[in-house]
């Protein structure tokens, strides 16, 4: 799982039958940066069922872990190896033997 | 999932059963995160029916082998979807954080900037 920031989203029409009716996003890899996020650069190209839009800090599951975002019945045999699974609101983390938490827009 | 455009195919006579008659296409990647294994193409099941000089969509691991038969086909990616458009909102490139318009290499045909705006920029309002 990995922090990311939502940039873009990813049109199609023609789409393979275990792929239909889903969005696919851009979503920029963050890192810790002091006591914010910043971007690394790279791009993550992630299936989303939860209405993440551009701005957004979401997590990114990889591998089974996507597929266990989708419903059931369908999630097994959904084409997917990346997906939005939280929309963050808010994220922590310890400076100086405190907690620092950041609020998210 | 990558992104990426078909920039050829492959064909063979001579090749595991388990292939069948599968359309084998070669991808060239323009977002990949976190490779296994660095390379500038992938070869990848197709069974949407792209055509090169397409931007693709492409799927790794366990479920593109089993979109492309089952779990024994020697298949590790499978093309899901052909893409009509990536839309990106000024706004996110205008963000200093991210640089995604000067990356190199980022130049999908089917890019377009929008002027819709960012969650960011809704709650301001």
């Amino acid at each position: 799982m990995m922090l990311g920031k939502v940039i873009g989203e990813v049109w199609s029409t023609r789409k393979s039958p275990h792929f239909e009716a889903r969005k696919v996003m851009l979503v920029a890899a963050l890192e810790q940066d002091g006591e914010s996020l910043a971007v690394t650069g790279e791009v993550v190209v992630a299936l989303d069922e939860i209405g993440a839009r551009p701005g957004h800090i979401v997590t990114v599951s990889w591998g089974s872990g996507a597929r266990a975002v989708l419903q059931p019945p369908d999630n097994r045999l959904v084409l997917v190896d990346a997906a939005i699974s939280r929309i963050i609101d808010a994220h922590s983390q310890e400076i100086d033997g405190r907690e620092s938490v950041v609020v998210e827009e | 999932m990558i992104l990426g455009r078909v920039v050829g195919n492959v064909w063979a006579t001579r090749k595991s059963e388990r292939l069948g008659n599968l359309k084998l296409a070669i991808v060239r990647p323009y977002c990949w995160y976190n490779p296994i294994v660095p390379t500038d193409h992938v070869v990848a099941a197709d069974q949407v029916g792209a055509e090169i000089g397409q931007d693709v969509l492409v799927c790794i691991g366990q479920p593109g082998r089993w979109m492309a038969g089952d779990c024994r086909t020697p298949v590790e990616a499978s093309i899901m979807a052909i893409v009509d458009e990536t839309t990106i909102p000024r706004a996110s490139l205008e963000d200093p954080q991210v640089p995604f318009a000067l990356r190199p290499g980022f130049a999908p045909t089917t890019l377009r900037l929008t002027d819709e705006t960012t969650m960011a920029e809704d709650r301001r309002r």
